[in-house]
Order: C-alpha cells, then structure tokens, then sequence
C-alpha cells in the first residue's frame, strides 16, 4: 500500500515539476548571482542585494531558491539557506503556510540537491505532520544521508511494532540501504536474532587484503610530501632503500577486524618519523565513480591508478570513520589503490597509534556492485570486505 | 594612512564594546570576563531566580553574547553535527527574533566533549559575526539579513582539527580578527565586516590551538596578541605584520587576560607580565605555579586571579605578587571560565552548577551553589542586570 502511495507521488512530483515554479528575471538574476560566488569572498558585493532581492520576493521565490541549491556549490547553498529560512518564517508570522503539494514534489524529486530536497522535506512535515509516514519509505535510498537515515529509523520503527512473516527479508532490504555505522549494526543485530548473518565488512566494502611496504623515511613535518617510489606503483613489486637505508620490500597482510583495521606498528614495527604504503588491486566491472574512504590518526595520501586524489596532514587528532574521503573513477579492470600513512614523533602514549582502515564505495557510502579485489598472494578474486567465516574479529572491543 | 585607521579602529573598537550593558565577545566587552554592573543574582536554581527560559534547538559549546538588547547564540546538530544554528533572542523578554541554519562546509570531527558550535560568535551594534569550528564564517545584521558567508575551509582546503577548533573572532575597528590555527594552512586574518573579505592574512604554524586573540591599543599601534605554538606574537592590526613574539608565551587553550599594561598569561601556571610600547618584558613580575588553568581562562578581579581546572580545582591568588590564598576542590569539572562581577566570582561547572564565591574574601566563601541540572560548558554573559547561561537544551536568564 505504501509502494502503490509512493509510485503515485513520484508520478505527481514529476507532472508538478515539469514546470518549475517561474522566477521572475530578477529573482532570476539575484539567484545566479549568488550562485557565481566564489573563494574568499569574491562577488559578496553583489550577493548581499542579491541576497535581499531573494528574500523579498517572498513565497514565490521558494521553490526557486530551493532549485538553486546545489550541493557541489556549498558556498551558493549557504547563502540561499538562510533566505529560505526569512521567507517561511515570514510566510508563517502571517499565518500563510506553504506551498505543501510543491514541497512535495520537490522533496521526492531525486534531480534536486539532496540537502535542498532534505530542507523541503523538514519544511513539509512541520506544517503537515502526516507526510512523514506518507514520504519516508521513498527515501530508504536517497542521495541525502538525513532523508535516508530517518527512513531506515521509521522502517525499524515499524518493523518493532509488528510481527510480519517478511521480518528477515524486510531487515535484509533495510541493511543493504543502511549507510551509518549505527543504523548498520543494530540491524545486523536484529538480523543474527533472527537467524539471518550478514557481512559488515563487507557491507562497507573494507579492504581486507592489502600488501604493504615500509618503513620509509618520512623527515620531521615532512613525511607527507616527500615523495617514495610505491606513490606511483602499479604492482606491489620491487625492493626499495627504506628509512636508515634498510632494504625493504613488499609484504602481504591480512585483516579480520570488522573495520578492516590494519596494526602498523604490528605489521611493520613501531618507527617514528616514518612512511608506509598499502597498495590493493580492485577490479570494476565496468567504469564507476567511487569514494576511497580512509580511516587513520595520522596523516595520509590516497591514491588512485597513480593519480593523488586526497591528502590530510594531521597527526593524532582523532580517527572517526571514514575521516578522510577521495573521490575517484574506477576505470574498467583492475585499479591500483594506494595509501601512504605517516607516522610522527610524538612521544607522549597516546600518540603511539600507527594504523589506517581503507574501504572503496559509492558516494552515498553503500557497496558498489561488481567490485573485487584481487588478493595481493595471487588466487581467485575476493569480495571486498571478505573475511573467511567465522574468523571475524573486532579490534574496537579490545581496547 | 595609518594613522587614519588607528584613529578610526579604535574608536570603533570602543565602540564594539558597546555600552555598560553589552557582553559583545568571548569574556565580554574588555576579553577579561568582567562586568561593572551591580545588584547581580546569586542565588538560582531551574525554578526559581530565572526571567526566562528560551529553548535551543541543539547544542553549543560557545557563549552567549549581548548587543543591543540582542543575545545571539550558536548551535549545532544532526546526526553528523554538521547543522550550524544562529539565533537571536529579545534580551528583555527571551523572545527568539530570528533563526538561521547553515550547512557546514568543513569537517565536523571533534572531541566529544566539544561540538562544532565551540566559537563564541562577537556582536556589535550592526549585527553578529559567528565562526564556526567547521571553518563556516557568517556575518547577520541585527534582523537577521545576511550580509556575508564564507566557507574558509572552501577557500583554504587544507584546514583540518579533528580535535575541534574553538578559537572565537574577535571586532577591532571594522575588522574582524579570525584565529585559524590548525593542522593546516593556519593564518590569523582581518576580514572587513561589510563584506567579509580579506584585509590581511599572515601564515601561522600549522599547529592547532584553542586560544582567542586580545587587543591593545599602543602608542602608535593597535596590536592584535595571538598565544599559540611558538609563542604569544603582536600582529599590528593595521596590516597583519608581526610586530613581536614572546616564545615563553605560547597558549593552547586557556586565554590570558590584559588589564591596562599588565598581561596574565596561563604559562608556568599563571604569570603576570608588564607591557610597554615596544613590547612585552619577558620577565614576569611574579609567576603563580599553583595556579593552574585547565581549559578555562584565568579571571582577574578584586585584586585577585581565580583560576579553575578539570578537576574541580579552583584556585584564588593576590593578583599582586602571584601568593596563593585558597586553592580548593568543588564539585565537577569547569569547562566555562569564570566571570566576576558585583563583588562575586561565578565558577560554572559542567553539569550546571554555578558555584558563586565572595570576591573579596582571601578565603573560600561560597555565597550559593546553583544547579540548573544540564550539561553547561559556555562561559556565561552578564547584561543588563542578568546573568545568561547557556546549557546544552536552554538559554538561561537569570535576574530580575
């Protein structure tokens, strides 16, 4: 019943939005220029009266401010944010309310910046509350990570209050749109009750395979822009001149750590002012934008078929999940992913941590399908995130 | 030239301090967490003693701040923390007048005892200017018109604290000083507050640090004192150039407290130094070893230096030689740093309770222990005969 509700605010979204609400030119005009802001400040001149031309304008520039947003444009979104929040609340002090079918049908059309369509929705439910039931389960996939937070937390919700046949297979669908750690484990959780075992490494597409090479010498402030060999590599091959000259070569290392934790200072010994590079091969089927997300307290380059695609210089801050985020084209075939991970020489014990996770996915979060890896000792491709059965572990609980 | 903008910057600078009522910055009008005003509460709890009770949408680590009868205040929330709140209220009548959200555009990685609303935003007449530890940097006129945005880890992507950044902006004249130490590309910047553009932007060490910067006026110079990693350096506001360093002055979290020609320094536990024209002499006139700041600021006041840490410590010397007079364990950790006024010192904790001490006595006086029962880590306001404290779920106006 829900799917049917669903199709058919789709269907209407798309009829509404055919003809965007018209902007009058110089609505128009204001939001292209705010839209052309740049860095540093440069067009904030005119953007201040644009800026005011927007917000008097009043209900008829929402939808078309909202349009405007644009999520690779977070400086344009920014200023647009709080000229929605002028015109509602200026709608609402006069006892208007908003336009709820457009909202609507802005909120469920998926060509929108997700944190516009996000804002749309928030403004809809605050007038009409039942629109969340009604919306919702449409956004079990959505591009925002808030539209599909709450609709995996509403489907759990749910699923508490009944006793349906297709439990697993409901949990089994909310575990595959699931994005945030804690939403991926409660359902992994409420599936083993139920008998079902899934895979969260492999849900996260962690690398659980990886060859690694170091220590090279990574000199005071410097670790992370002095440049060594395996940056370029394209196959974890050849011996190199490692830090106090020591000759180094390649090693294979295997996790079972459920975040796919790999221990340097274990795998490699403990070194300051130190350099170490991971190299994975995964294989695409065909050609797909990716995220390689990186966990590490320490700094880090990430590296795509020898193109740099990020970096961050910061030791011993912190190492939440997925801090450190490159985007990337897998091509076709295999794609040679590396990581370089740094080390420092800070001495106090809690800055001792030399250690990266490194996983491969889409930009919502979510597995790619098709993806392998090849296992750096040679054999048939691995499923990303594969750990053999039953050999799992979990270095967080250790601590 | 110069000239022309020492004249007019610190006669604005007088200015943004606004009148006896305001609380327009980090530690009020004068940075040093004092007020003149009189007739203050002492005595409060979630029930009684409150003028008002305004809810907040989420939480914030940063202070309130009071221009104009506006307090403004910062929040952030979501699941990421990545939803950046301003809001102003009627400080008479806790009325919220208006609500602004932005999307943060930095990484929002920190301790979890911090939150991305850790920057104390600064206020003046004109409107509010709110930094954020996500690098977002907006200025709102006094009703709510934006008047600028910038994302300043979109203009210098490299900026990165997963720790989470909490220096606060401070107005001198009509620029506003941004601290913007990190792992990064690190700077201290003057930015025009019509606009929001640079003026000036000197590199600093890419360390992180927690401190906000002070100002003083010289006799040719308006001098902008930034504590970090290699010292407490004088920028002259002017053009960003360095004017001194003092490497024994390095701050990290705490902020000293200027007071006329002296400077109290959290270094060494807590140290007097006397500035001069040219400078700062390096030795201290007393250094106060016992003292000893944790994340709060030390006060001076009555004659006195307060300090508190986390662990409950609050700690009271003759602000004259440095001599310890009381040094004694309360109850809980301070995050907030302590204000005077009206003869009493306000030690917040961070669960909420406000511990209020007789200033003047050279022994520990507890005149009332206040408990509002939320988690409170923002140092609080005083204006207008009110003391306003923000929890993690409420602003609080305390006072008649």
């Amino acid at each position: 019943m829900r799917h049917g509700h669903w199709v058919l605010i789709t269907t209407l979204s798309g009829l509404l939005l055919i003809t965007p609400a018209r902007a009058d030119d110089e609505l128009r005009q204001a939001l292209a220029v705010i839209k052309a802001l740049k860095k540093e400040g440069r067009g904030n001149e005119d953007a201040g009266p644009a800026w005011k031309t927007v917000v008097s304008k009043g209900s008829a520039a929402l939808l078309p401010t909202l349009e405007a947003f644009d999520d690779t444009n977070p400086i344009a979104s920014n200023w647009l944010r709080p000229a929605i929040d002028v015109i509602v609340n200026a709608e609402r002090s006069v006892g208007r309310k908003l336009p709820a079918d457009q909202l609507e049908a802005f909120a469920t059309n998926t060509k929108f910046a997700p944190s516009a369509r996000r804002l749309a929705y928030e403004l809809l439910i605050a007038q009409d509350p039942d629109a969340k039931a009604r919306l919702l389960p449409g956004f079990l996939n959505d591009k925002s990570p808030d539209l599909r937070r709450d609709a995996i937390a509403n489907e759990l919700a749910i699923l508490d209050k009944s006793a349906k046949p297709s439990i697993r297979a409901d949990l089994e669908k909310l575990f595959a749109a699931s994005r945030d750690q804690d939403q991926v484990e409660l359902i992994a959780q409420k599936l083993k009750a139920h008998g079902v075992t899934v895979s969260v490494p492999e849900h996260f597409g962690f690398i659980t395979q990886f060859a690694l090479i170091g220590p090279f010498d990574g000199p005071e402030g410097k670790g992370l822009t002095t440049v060594h060999p395996p940056e370029m590599a394209k196959a974890a091959t050849g011996q190199f001149k490692g830090k106090d000259n020591a000759e180094i070569k390649w090693i294979t290392a295997t996790t079972t750590d459920r975040y796919g934790t790999f221990d340097l200072n274990k795998l490699l010994g403990k070194h300051k002012n130190a350099v170490a590079y991971a190299l994975a091969v995964v294989v695409a089927e065909k050609e797909t934008p990716c995220e390689i997300r990186a966990t590490s307290i320490t700094s880090v380059k990430i590296f795509l078929n020898q193109k740099e695609i990020f970096a961050r210089d910061e030791y011993h801050h912190g190492d939440p999940l997925d801090a450190h985020i490159g985007k990337g084209l897998l091509k076709k075939g295999e794609n040679v992913i590396v990581l370089k991970v740094c080390q420092n020489d800070q001495k106090e014990p809690w800055a001792q941590d030399w250690k990266f996770k490194l996983r491969v996915c889409d930009d919502t979060g979510g597995p790619i399908s098709g993806l392998t890896q090849l296992p750096p000792n040679g054999g048939p491709p691995i499923k990303l995130g594969y750990i053999p059965p039953g050999s799992e572990t979990h270095e967080e609980e250790k601590k | 030239m110069k000239h022309k903008f020492l004249t007019i910057a610190f006669t604005l600078v007088l200015a943004a301090n606004g009148t006896a009522a305001d609380w327009t910055q980090f530690k009020g009008p004068n940075a040093t967490g004092v007020s003149p005003e009189k007739n203050l509460p002492t005595e409060w709890s979630k029930e009684q003693g409150i003028k008002w009770k305004a809810t907040l949408p989420s939480r914030g680590v940063s202070s309130p701040v009071v221009a104009g009868n506006r307090i403004y205040i910062t929040c952030s929330s979501g699941t990421r923390d990545d939803r950046l709140h301003v809001l102003c209220f009627d400080a008479p009548t806790g009325k919220q007048l208006w609500h602004r959200q932005l999307q943060a555009t930095g990484g929002t990685s920190c301790h979890p005892k911090s939150c991305m609303a850790a920057n104390t935003p600064v206020a003046d007449e004109s409107g509010v200017y709110a930094l954020f530890a996500t690098g977002d940097l907006v200025a709102f006129d006094a009703d709510g018109t934006l008047r600028w945005y910038r994302s300043l880890v979109g203009d210098y992507p490299t900026i990165t604290n997963q720790v989470g950044m909490a220096s606060s902006p401070i107005l001198v004249g009509d620029r506003l000083i941004v601290p913007m130490d990190n792992s990064g590309e690190s700077f201290i910047a003057a930015i025009d507050i019509k606009y929001g553009k640079n003026i000036w932007k000197t590199d600093r060490p890419q360390v992180i640090n927690w401190t906000t910067p002070l100002v003083r006026k010289t006799d040719n110079t308006i001098e902008v004192l930034f504590a970090g990693p290699t010292g407490l350096t004088a920028y002259d506001a002017a053009n960003g150039k360095q004017r001194w360093n003092f490497r024994e002055g390095r701050g990290s979290i705490p902020t000293g407290v200027l007071e006329g020609d002296s400077l109290y320094l959290p270094v060494g536990g807590v140290s007097k130094f006397k500035l001069t024209n040219q400078g700062l002499i390096e030795k201290p006139e007393w250094s106060a070893a016992t003292l000893r700041p944790g994340m709060p600021s030390p006060l001076v006041y009555a004659g006195k230096v307060f300090t508190a840490d986390g662990d409950g410590i609050i700690a009271c010397a003759d602000a004259r030689n440095g001599k310890l007079l009381y040094k004694e364990r309360t109850k809980g950790a301070y995050s907030a740093s302590p204000i005077g006024a009206d003869g009493k010192v306000y030690f917040l904790n961070e669960s909420g309770v406000c511990t209020v001490l007789d200033a003047k006595a050279d022994t520990l006086e507890v005149l009332a222990t206040n408990d509002l029962g939320d988690e409170t880590l923002g140092t609080p306001a005083i204006s207008d005969g009110v003391i306003f404290i923000r929890t993690s779920k409420a602003l609080y106006a305390i006072g008649k």
